[in-house]
This record gives structure tokens, C-alpha cells and sequence, in this order.
């Protein structure tokens, strides 16, 4: 029988290769496993085969025909069912409205309600929502139940119409029992012919669901094996790939005295308290899978957003001093660099001067707040030279800059504002390699003048490569901490999948 | 002075339309070269300069302010009843119509920011609370208050220009100052532009976006002083749809209605041109309807010359 999907050669870059040679073949009836670390490609791969984003080179075919769709709707058309990770729903339409949204009877004026409603409670059944009525406003219903309106709206599909279903996380909100019931679902459509692409952190699930797994790294498939051959400990060395080799700083580093201590912090976001403690001269990475709640901690540290149990401590000669707004963190000396360099770093349109000073203005003014023009250009231009911002000079604007040049700009804002606590998220991500170097020698600078700094990054190597000590987020629980020389990429991503899996203790 | 240049060229467009306008209006009218139109420009001006001020600085922060039209009414209001009725001294009636103003200005402001409401709706709220003040103030009558507060509207000899003239020309300066020369100026800029990156740059952003807009209801509370003084009286109905006016005049001078970007400079240049634009269509004897048409094709083809300029410049 031939293979009812089928990927040939797929190829995609960004700025550098994304996907390099993919092929994949996929059986009528298979449940297929994709799993592979952050940045690895999976979500790029899925938006391809959903026509969200089109591939540079490849040939795809589905039931032995050419299929290039050119948007979500042509994808929906031809039979491509998804349900996302990143929940496609409407919050303001009610449960059933959002189940029935992409399955209604286009050709009909008048949309029969009963019918429709009939088939929206037939689907809520089926995925264990018997309980919430169909009428009930999305924007009420929790995270899980939300995910398994997601599902319900994939499965809308008529069963002769709908070819290959694609599962992006589907389980990541659920409790086992929830997702047990939809493996059953899953399974029985499979039995019955339908084809699926199964992604999930969640390894267990893959390898009791799929009959067949794939892996990917670095944009390339390492491995397709049937499920029932591999263990979890299987996917994850094929995922990491063999040990890197370890960044030995020669000299032993004395790492200084406590600098930042975070104790028993929590919030909505992660409900599990977590405490830190962070040294001058030391670089404490945060590992862990996209949505471990790595960029939240960072944030809550800041003192942004409300609702903090515990506190953050920032110890001084003079006497601690309690971090309870980011007002008070900057003004005493921390530094955050986020994640989205364009909607919480920069200041699109202005110069590259506001941009560089913004956060350190108050040594470059006099009297009732009056900038000194002087200094502040002499300021930035230092801060161009010192950190080799490749710029026409300070009046430029900085959206003109490169991504790596613009990550420059903000270092260079916290180093006029004397900051020497860094908290940086994703500090290289969307930068050139030399760019990446560059931030990279910079901060480990900083590390030596006697900065203390939290990383947050996807990026593995990036992380051994800087940091004294890494602390694992897995599921918005701390699981465990390695020291330097302790650690291996292996150790590392078996605990930031561990508690994906929903069995392992916390370690560490 | 690199700086002073371009500062110089970003102002240059709007400048160029303001003398094509007059030379415009000077070559189709007879008498627009008189000491007459130059008067009745520059009494109605102050007012609208200084409410433009107080828009321009809320518009830059990425908010907006309705409720300055009915503000300048309330002031002029308690100005008017203040002085008549309690018979208070002039200076005094005056501080407490600007304070009036200052007081719905902290009501915007403490909704607006410590609150988290819509701006927009905030103020929209307060330009009917506002007004609905002014007519009970002024037990909805015109309040005739008389040549004492003429003063400040009348040309003052040797100078010929008015003492409210000079005053919201000091206040363009001094805004201009604290917009683009002070850490005040250049917090609300960046706040304007990005809240979330000016949170994690270390700004109080809540204080800034409440007294930006206490100050535009002080100044709206200035310019019902000096409605009231052209007037010699406190009308309830006064500078309805002012706001407008106002924020037409911001964005003819290049201030952006997504926050971020303008000029207290361009606006009062902006004021100027509408200014000249309704006199001059005065002059020429055109009609109440086509002057408003024309006027609101001036204000969108403004927006259009903004547009193309901050492409390609």
C-alpha cells in the first residue's frame, strides 16, 4: 500500500537552515511520533504541512497526488485536520460555535441550529466534556478543557473527508486520565483508517500511542523506528545527539559572595515556590522546554506582574534590599533583557541613542531633570566602540540595525545604567553567529568584573558553554541543578522532559 | 547643532504649508494682509494653543484626552460664578478654574492609569461629566463677567500682542523643552512607544501616565481662563468640540495617534494653520459647511504628507 502522506527532500531556511532533507512517509491508519528538542524544527515542519509557511524546496504528496497548499484553508480543504498546541480557538464564541467554526455547511444560507448542535455535543462527549454545556462562552472553560475543544474541533471534520490529523502537544494541559481517553480516540480513528502525526514532549505518550516514531535534530530526521522498539531513554540520546565536548575553563574561577537570593518564589504562572541563589562572578543557566516557565521565573525575579508569593533579595554592604517592583530592580543595579527583543526590548523608530540610555538617563542629567546633550552622545558613542554596535552613529534609528546589533543596544543600555545583576532570556536567539560570539565574550567580561547573571536559553550549548550551574525548569517545578563538570546534555533533557512525563519525582 | 538642524528640517514641511496658506489666502482675499485678521487670529489663538500643549504631550504618552473641550467650559464656568456670584478677586477665580481643570485632569489620570481603564473611555466619560458640570455651575446661563478680565486678551500696548498670547507662546517653549531636553520628556516618549520595554527599562510608568494627564487639564483649565477673558464671559456651551480642533492640530504637526512621536513646536504650528485656514476661508466668504469640509481634507491630507514624510525621509 503506499503511503497516504509523503515528504521528499524538504528543505527550509530562515536565516540559516531550518529543515535540511526531510523525508517522512506516513501509512493510512499510522499514528506517527515526531519528537525532537526545542529549535529542532518540529513547529517549522508542521506549518509547512499545514500551509502556514511554504517549504523551499520539497515534494509533498497526499493519496499519491501533488500537494503544495498555499494557506490553512487550502490545507483544510484538501483534508489536513490540526489541532495546535497554540489553541486555535475563538475566546468570545461559545464551545459549540468553536467546534463547529471550520465544519459549518458553507453552501447553506440558513445554518440548521438543532443539527449543529447535535453534532458539536456527539464531539464534546467523545473527548470527555459531557459535563460543560455546548452553549458555555470559551473564555470560561480552564486550560485542559480548552485543549480538548482544540481536539473536539479537529475531530469535526467528516471522518470520509478528513486524511491526516496532525496532534501538536494535544496532551500538554491534561491529566493522564484525560489523555488516556484521547489515545483511545485517536487509536480507534486510526483503526478505522485515519492517519495521524503525533508531536509531544510528553515521550511516554509517543511511544505508547505511535506505532511509528520519528526523531529530529538540528532540523534533520535522525531516526524513524517503530514505537514498540524504543525506550524514552532511546529518544533522548537520539535527540541530543553525541556529548559535546566540554568547555573547560583552564583557570579555576573563585566565584564571589552571594549576590541575589530568591526565596520561595511563586506565582499563577508557577505555583511551585522555587528558590535560587545567585553569586557574583557566576552564571546560572535556566534550562527547560518551551513553556517550562523559564522566562516567567525571570520575570517574577524583576519584580513584573502581580501576585508574587516569596521574595527576591538583593544583598548589598549596606544592607539587603527587598525587589518587589522593576522600578526597584533596575534602580538597584539588575538588569532584564527579554525574550521578544521587538515588543519588550526596543524602542522601534527612536534613535539609537534613546534606545542605549533610556534606563541609565539619571547620569547624564543635571538639574530638575535637564539632559546634557553632550553627555549623552559622548555616552553612546562610547557605548557603539565599547560593544562594537555596528551602527551609522547614534542618531540612527535601530530598527535599521541587524538582530545582533540590536541585542548590543540593549547590553549596552544596562551597562550606561551600571547594572551588574543580569537577567537575560534567549540573550542570542535570532543573532549571526559572529554577533552570537561576540554577546558571548561579553558576558563572560562581565562575569569577570564581578557581574552575577541568570540565562535563560533553548540552546544547550549555549548554556554549557557560559554558565557555572544550570537549573532545570521542567512542567514550572525547579527538578534539578548541575554544577559544572556535573553536567551532561543527556542528564539535562531527561530532567526538562521528566515531569512532561508525569511520573518522574523531583530530583535534585 | 546637528541636532537643532534636523530638528529644524523635521518642522520644515508643516512651516512651508503655513506660508504657502497665507500667501494663498493673501493673493485670493483683499484684506487678508490687515492688522484686522492678524487680531482675530491671535485673540482665538491662546486658547487652542494651550489646550494643544496639554493633547499633544497625552498623545505622545499613547493616550488621548476628549474631555478638554468641556474642561475649558467647567473652568470658564467657576471662573465666571467664582468672580460674580462669590465675588471673589479675579486671580483667585482664575487659580480656581485652572485648578478645576487640574482636578478632572486627576480624575482621567487615576482611572486612566492607577485604574487600568481605556483612556478613551475615560475621558469620553468625562467630556459629558464635564460639561454637564459647566451648565450646573453656570445654572446653564451665560455668565457675564465683564471688561476686568479683558485684560488678558487685549493687545497690550507697545507690544501689540495679548498677555494670553504670550503666555501659551511661553508654554510652547517650555513643553518643547521638557519633551525633547529632560528625562521627564524623554520617559513619556519611550513610554509612549513601548510601555512594556519602558516597564523593564526601570520606568514608574503609572506616574507618568497620570500627571501627563493632570497637566492637560490644567492647561484646558488655562484655556477656559482665557476663553473666558475673550469673551468677558463664562459661556457653558463654550470650545464644544475643541478636542477635535485639538488633536487635528497635533497630528497636522506630525504627532502620531499611536504614541510615541510628535512636536509641541509642530503642533502650534499645526494650531496656526487651521487658524489661518478658517480666517482666510472667512475672508473669501465661504460658507459654514464648505469651510468645515475643506478643513477636514486639510486634516487628512496632513496625515497623508506625515505618512509619505516619515517613509521616505
Amino acid at each position: 500500500m503506499t503511503a497516504r502522506f509523503a515528504i521528499e527532500g524538504l528543505n527550509k531556511s530562515f536565516a540559516a537552515p531550518v529543515l535540511k532533507q526531510v523525508s517522512l512517509q506516513i501509512r493510512p491508519g499510522s499514528i506517527h511520533g515526531l519528537v525532537g528538542e526545542n529549535g529542532a524544527g518540529k513547529s517549522t515542519l508542521i506549518n509547512i504541512i499545514c500551509g502556514l509557511l511554504a517549504a523551499d524546496s520539497a515534494e509533498l504528496t497526499l493519496d499519491g497526488k501533488p500537494y503544495y497548499p498555499m494557506s490553512r484553508a487550502a490545507a483544510l480543504a484538501e483534508g489536513l485536520a490540526l489541532a495546535s498546541q497554540e489553541l486555535s480557538l475563538i475566546e468570545t464564541l461559545t464551545v459549540e460555535e468553536n467546534i463547529l467554526l471550520s465544519s459549518l455547511p458553507e453552501s447553506a444560507f440558513r445554518i440548521d441550529r438543532r443539527k449543529v448542535r447535535l453534532q458539536a455535543q456527539e464531539l464534546m462527549n467523545l473527548v470527555g466534556l459531557k459535563h460543560i454545556p455546548p452553549q458555555t462562552p470559551l473564555a470560561r472553560l480552564r486550560l485542559a478543557e480548552k485543549q480538548l475543544v482544540e481536539l473536539a474541533k479537529a475531530l469535526s471534520m467528516p471522518t470520509d473527508r478528513i486524511k491526516l490529523l496532525i496532534l501538536d502537544e494535544p496532551t500538554s494541559a491534561l491529566t493522564s486520565a484525560q489523555a488516556d481517553q484521547i489515545h483511545r480516540i485517536i487509536k480507534q480513528r486510526a483503526d478505522s483508517g485515519l492517519s495521524v502525526i503525533y508531536v509531544s514532549h510528553r515521550l511516554d505518550d509517543v511511544l505508547s500511542v505511535c506505532d511509528t516514531v520519528s526523531v529530529l535534530r538540528d532540523g534533520v530526521i535522525q531516526h524513524t523506528a517503530p514505537g514498540s522498539s524504543l525506550t524514552s531513554d532511546d529518544l533522548i540520546r537520539e535527540m541530543s545527539g553525541e556529548e559535546l565536548s566540554q568547555h573547560n575553563d583552564d583557570e579555576v574561577r573563585k566565584i564571589g559572595d552571594v549576590r541575589l537570593r530568591v526565596e520561595r518564589l511563586s506565582n499563577a504562572d508557577f505555583p511551585e515556590p522555587i528558590s535560587l541563589q545567585c553569586h557574583r562572578r557566576e552564571i546560572v543557566g535556566i534550562a527547560g522546554l518551551a513553556g517550562a516557565g523559564r522566562s516567567e521565573l525571570l520575570h517574577a525575579i524583576y519584580g513584573l506582574g502581580a501576585g508574587h508569593q516569596g521574595k527576591v533579595v538583593l544583598v548589598e554592604p549596606a544592607g539587603d534590599v527587598l525587589i518587589d517592583s522593576a522600578s526597584t530592580a533596575a534602580k538597584n543595579g539588575i538588569a532584564l533583557i527579554a525574550e521578544d527583543r521587538k515588543s519588550q526590548g526596543i524602542f522601534s523608530g527612536k534613535s539609537v541613542s534613546l534606545n542605549s540610555t533610556v534606563a541609565g538617563l539619571s547620569k547624564l542629567s543635571g538639574n530638575l531633570g535637564a539632559i546634557i546633550s553632550k553627555r549623552e552622545q559622548r555616552a553612546c558613542k562610547e557605548l557603539i566602540s565599547r560593544l562594537n554596535i555596528k551602527s551609522e552613529g547614534p542618531r540612527q534609528t535601530i530598527d535599521r540595525l541587524s538582530g545582533g546589533n540590536q541585542q548590543k543596544v540593549l547590553i549596552a543600555r544596562w551597562l550606561q545604567a551600571d547594572s551588574d545583576v543580569w537577567l537575560l532570556d534567549e540573550p542570542t536567539r535570532g543573532v549571526d553567529v559572529g554577533s552570537k560570539l561576540a554577546i558571548h565574550n561579553r558576558l563572560r567580561e562581565l562575569r569577570d568584573q564581578g557581574a552575577t547573571m541568570l540565562i535563560v536559553s533553548s540552546e544547550l550549548e549555549e548554556l554549557t558553554a557560559l554558565c557555572d550551574r544550570i537549573l532545570v525548569l521542567s512542567n514550572k517545578k525547579a527538578v534539578a541543578s548541575y554544577e559544572r563538570g556535573q553536567w551532561s546534555k543527556e542528564k539535562l533533557l531527561a530532567a526538562a522532559f521528566s515531569e512532561h512525563k508525569g511520573e518522574r519525582a523531583l530530583a535534585g | 547643532m546637528l541636532s537643532k538642524l534636523s530638528l529644524l528640517f523635521e518642522e520644515i514641511f508643516i512651516v512651508i504649508a503655513l506660508l504657502l496658506l497665507i500667501l494663498f489666502f493673501g493673493l485670493m482675499t483683499e484684506n487678508f494682509f490687515t492688522t484686522g485678521t492678524l487680531r482675530a487670529i491671535l485673540t482665538q489663538l491662546p486658547a487652542l494653543t494651550v489646550v494643544t500643549i496639554g493633547m499633544t504631550l497625552v498623545l505622545i504618552s499613547g493616550g488621548i484626552d476628549l474631555s478638554v473641550g468641556s474642561v475649558v467650559a467647567l473652568s470658564a464656568g467657576v471662573i465666571g460664578v467664582a468672580f460674580t456670584v462669590f465675588g471673589l478677586p479675579l486671580p483667585v477665580a482664575g487659580l480656581l478654574g485652572i485648578l478645576a481643570g487640574g482636578c478632572a485632569g486627576l480624575v482621567n489620570g487615576v482611572l486612566g492609569s492607577y485604574f487600568r481603564l481605556p483612556v478613551f473611555i475615560v475621558t469620553l466619560g468625562m467630556l459629558e461629566a464635564a460639561r454637564g458640570m459647566a451648565y450646573l455651575v453656570t445654572d446653564s446661563q451665560t455668565v457675564y463677567i465683564g471688561a476686568s478680565i479683558q485684560a488678558l486678551s487685549l493687545p497690550i500696548s507697545g507690544i501689540g500682542v495679548s498677555a494670553s498670547f504670550l503666555i501659551s507662546l511661553g508654554l510652547v517653549v517650555l513643553a518643547q523643552y521638557v519633551l525633547t531636553r529632560t528625562v521627564y520628556g524623554r520617559y513619556l516618549i519611550a513610554i509612549g512607544t513601548n510601555e512594556q520595554a519602558a516597564k523593564i527599562s526601570g520606568i514608574r510608568t503609572e506616574p507618568y501616565l497620570m500627571w501627563v494627564l493632570v497637566v492637560s487639564g490644567l492647561l484646558a483649565g488655562l484655556g477656559g481662563l482665557m476663553n473666558a477673558a475673550y469673551l468677558a464671559a463664562s459661556d457653558p456651551n463654550a470650545a464644544t468640540g475643541l478636542e477635535l480642533s485639538a488633536i487635528a492640530a497635533a497630528v497636522i504637526g506630525g504627532t502620531s495617534l499611536m504614541g510615541g512621536r510628535g512636536s509641541i513646536v509642530g503642533a502650534f504650528i499645526g494650531v496656526l494653520i487651521i487658524s489661518v485656514l478658517q480666517n482666510g476661508l472667512a475672508q473669501m466668504g465661504v460658507s459654514e459647511p464648505v469651510k468645515r469640509l475643506i478643513t477636514g481634507l486639510v486634516i487628512i491630507l496632513a496625515v497623508l504628507i506625515d505618512r509619505w514624510r516619515s517613509r521616505y525621509a
